[in-house]
């Protein structure tokens, strides 16, 4: 058994070349649409995944899902820090370990609009901790009226920017310094904790952040927490404390991105079936000669099945190719777990790119197969006849 | 010569199964279109529905931050203010996080009074005043718990956990109905003093005071004025606040969203783009394999125009039928859409506006993928066309 030459199929695309172009890009929007959606999912949850550090721990009240919500004690949070063995020490001895308070503020977006933007009180090992550096201005000297913001709030949030003035209840603090550190936090405003504390009326820390000396000591930790009488305290590393506060707005997503594969798919189905049902019906006649030369009505169907793929491929490449642009666009969106806006740029990952490829061969498959099937059922003499 | 109608339909039908499959697309297309579109507007129905007649005084640092409860005689005396009640989010978990509803602890007693869009029958509002651990449950969070009058629900409190470890419990006093969508039907609303003794008895954790304060306003004054006068009055503290009219207070949520609505509206136009480039290949599909057809029409007498039109009319009418599909679907499935997303969006209607949208948009479709091939067919020369293959 002989395949039909391959090129023959593919050069049949091009006779036909307005219709399948018209095709091609068809089915390349409906990929195009699904790869945006999945690039948007992938920004936001990798922003999160990906800056998480399994060696980084953190102390939540017992019950807390996320910092927003957690209190814990200030001498509490001494004990904790101090009695912690686990944690490692800078050059001169001390805990690389800091107490935060975390809260989402009213701030106003440079394009119009209110959104809530997280400030948190720092204190010195946060920089260390969160591999947090000052790429503008100064850090904040602790005790004053000052604050530093995270690069990602640059030019989205109105007075995000050196030497302008944020309102803080009845304070103004002046941004003295722009941070910039991988992960959410760099669309945070950080300033003294001991500052933080007063002004937004949070007498107790939020968290408190440490670095272990290894991951592993993350469960040990929270084990002996746990039921502690006198510092009881929920302990999550990093990693899978980020990776559960992108869970929502990912499942959201994924949800929105499965529907309109479906949906758009279907269209994209009916629409390359057509293309292969016109091209079959002006090709009975070659048909015909290939079945008169030999080919097996097997091969023909595979050879059809081929066509469609082809047509499937280029739509696949045209939708990546309408997506790329989109890679590195920074857009924002509120994160409901925190309550608070999160600035990321859709990620055109290899994930995206072979999921749409993938998608595009689906579609082509699903389109051709029902043409084919009916070429690879021609009688020979009738198709001779035609044309 | 009469313009040959009969031949518009006798050509959809001359190839069904190419016709069904557009049509087939175009239904799944504005099936959609109209989806996407009532999740925009479903978005901003808070906003729409919102009272003008009351106010929201919140914190102006931040939704987390509570303000006193002295805060709310002082609201009271503000001239224009008929009344100010007292609102707190409680972020309760009923069973499993996964079981999100909001509950919020109001002022009991005043509650109905602000909100004439909250219905409910009068045992349950008489019990509602009566037992300090009541609470009034939306219908449809009612329907879908399965939660009755009488009946007790236990909340693990996240934000105000009890300090024994223990759910709090509330005792449903009435299933309330809401007349506007500024309110919706997944809420409980519980007794602002159960909430505020047990915080006073340090029997549970949690910040004090009350997250924001709701404005009856007499209709004395404008609501623009008494919002400055009660921001004025709390200028120097404790606690700065913003007093907004209810749907600035409700577009804070949907300002949230950032670059989601923009998102959903770009699919929109991907979906709109793709079906255009599908019925157009149709069309030209059609067009080309009637060449010979054409060329008969032409040499029986008819103008090129009757020729355009052909295709035009069959271009409309297959996207009118197959438009007009989808958004029949699109009413069809409210219901079923609705209830599928009500977590997120409580509010979903396929409203006469998107309906007639639509309807225009497939019209537009069926125009510009009509002209194309019509324009091709007109300009055939009566023996080129005879002389094309059957």
């Amino acid at each position: 058994m002989r395949l039909p030459p391959l090129s023959y199929n593919v050069r049949s695309l091009f006779v036909r070349w307005s219709s399948t172009l018209l095709t091609v890009v068809g089915i390349g929007a409906t990929v195009a649409v699904l790869a945006g959606v999945l690039a948007l999912q992938q920004g936001f949850a990798r922003l999160y995944t990906d800056n998480g550090r399994p060696d980084v721990a953190l102390f939540l009240r017992p019950g807390a899902t996320s910092e927003g919500e957690s209190a814990i004690q200030r001498q509490q949070a001494q004990i904790l820090i101090k009695e912690t063995a686990e944690i490692e020490r800078d050059a001169e001895g001390r805990p690389i370990a800091a107490g935060e308070i975390y809260l989402a503020v009213r701030q106003r977006k440079v394009d119009g609009g209110e959104t809530n933007v997280a400030i948190r009180g720092v204190q010195q090992p946060s920089f260390t901790i969160a591999q947090a550096k000052i790429v503008e201005g100064r850090s904040f000297t602790p005790g004053n009226d000052e604050v530093v913001v995270g690069e990602a709030l640059v030019g989205r949030i109105k007075g995000c920017k050196l030497g302008a003035q944020i309102q803080l209840n009845t304070s103004p603090f002046t941004v003295v310094g722009i941070f910039s550190c991988p992960g959410p936090s760099s669309s945070e405003i950080w300033g003294d904790v001991d500052r933080m504390g007063p002004i937004l009326e949070r007498p107790n820390f939020s968290r408190v952040v440490a670095k272990l000396t290894d991951a592993k000591h993350v469960e040990a930790i929270a084990e002996r927490l746990e039921g502690d009488k006198r510092v009881p305290a929920k302990v999550i590393d990093e990693q899978s404390y980020l990776t559960g506060q992108t869970a929502a707005l990912s499942w959201t997503l994924w949800v929105l991105g499965t529907f309109l594969a479906i949906v758009m798919g279907a269209a994209a189905v009916f629409s390359g079936m057509n293309t292969m049902l016109a091209a079959l019906a002006s090709r009975t006649h070659e048909i015909g000669v290939l079945l008169a030369l030999g080919f097996k009505p097997y091969s023909i169907f595979l050879g059809f099945v081929f066509e469609s793929l082809v047509l499937g491929l280029m739509g696949g490449v045209v939708g990546v190719l309408m997506t790329l642009p989109l890679h590195g666009v920074r857009t924002g969106t509120t994160n409901f777990q925190t309550f608070t806006e999160v600035a990321f740029a859709f990620r055109v990952t290899p994930t995206v790119l072979i999921t749409a490829v993938g998608f595009s061969l689906i579609l082509g498959l699903v389109g051709g197969a029902l043409p084919a099937l009916r070429a690879a059922r021609l009688e020979p003499c009738e198709a001779l006849r035609r044309g | 010569m009469r313009f040959p109608w009969l031949l518009v339909f006798k050509n959809l039908g001359g190839r069904p199964l190419r016709t069904f499959l557009t049509l087939a697309s175009l239904t799944v297309a504005f099936f959609l279109l109209c989806t996407l579109r009532s999740v925009l507007d479903g978005l901003e129905a808070g906003i729409k529905a919102s009272a003008s007649d009351r106010l929201v005084t919140q914190s102006a640092v931040s939704l987390f931050v509570s303000l006193p409860d002295s805060y709310q005689s002082k609201i009271r005396s503000v001239p224009g203010v008929d009344d100010a009640i007292r609102w707190q989010w409680f972020g309760g978990i009923y069973q499993d996080p996964s079981n999100f509803f909001a509950q919020f602890a109001v002022d009991h007693d005043r509650l109905l009074d602000v909100y004439p869009e909250i219905q409910v029958d009068e045992a349950g509002a008489e019990e509602f005043l009566r037992k300090r651990t009541a609470c009034l449950v939306g219908a449809r969070l009612a329907e879908q718990y399965g939660f009755r009058v009488g009946d007790r629900i236990p909340l693990q409190g996240t934000i105000f956990p009890r300090f024994d470890g223990q759910a709090w419990q509330l005792d449903v006093a009435g299933i309330y109905r809401s007349t506007s969508a500024n309110v919706d039907e997944r809420t409980v609303f519980f007794r602002y003093d159960y909430l505020d003794e047990t915080r006073r008895a340090n029997l549970c954790g949690g910040p004090q005071g009350a997250g924001v304060y709701v404005l009856a306003l007499d209709g004395r004054s404008a609501p623009e004025a008494v919002s400055a006068r009660v921001d004025a009055l709390f200028r120097n503290g404790p606690q700065a606040v913003q007093t907004t009219s209810e749907a600035e207070f409700q577009r804070q949520f949907v300002s949230m969203l950032g670059g989601v609505p923009i998102f959903l509206s770009s699919i929109g136009g991907g979906v709109l783009f793709a079906i255009l480039l599908a019925v157009l290949n149709t069309m030209l599909m059609a067009g080309r394999e009637r060449t010979h057809d054409f060329g008969i029409l032409k040499a029986l007498g008819f103008k090129s125009g009757v020729v355009f039109a052909l295709l035009l009319l069959e271009s409309i009418g297959l996207c009118l039928l197959g438009g007009g599909t989808g958004v029949l679907v699109s009413v069809a499935s409210e219901k079923a859409v609705g209830g599928a997303i009500s977590l997120v969006l409580p509010t979903y209607e396929v409203s006469q506006e998107t309906q007639l949208l639509a309807a225009s948009a497939a019209l537009a479709v069926g125009v510009i993928a009509g002209v194309l091939p019509g324009w091709r067919a007109m300009r055939l020369e009566v023996v080129d066309a005879l002389r094309a293959e059957v």
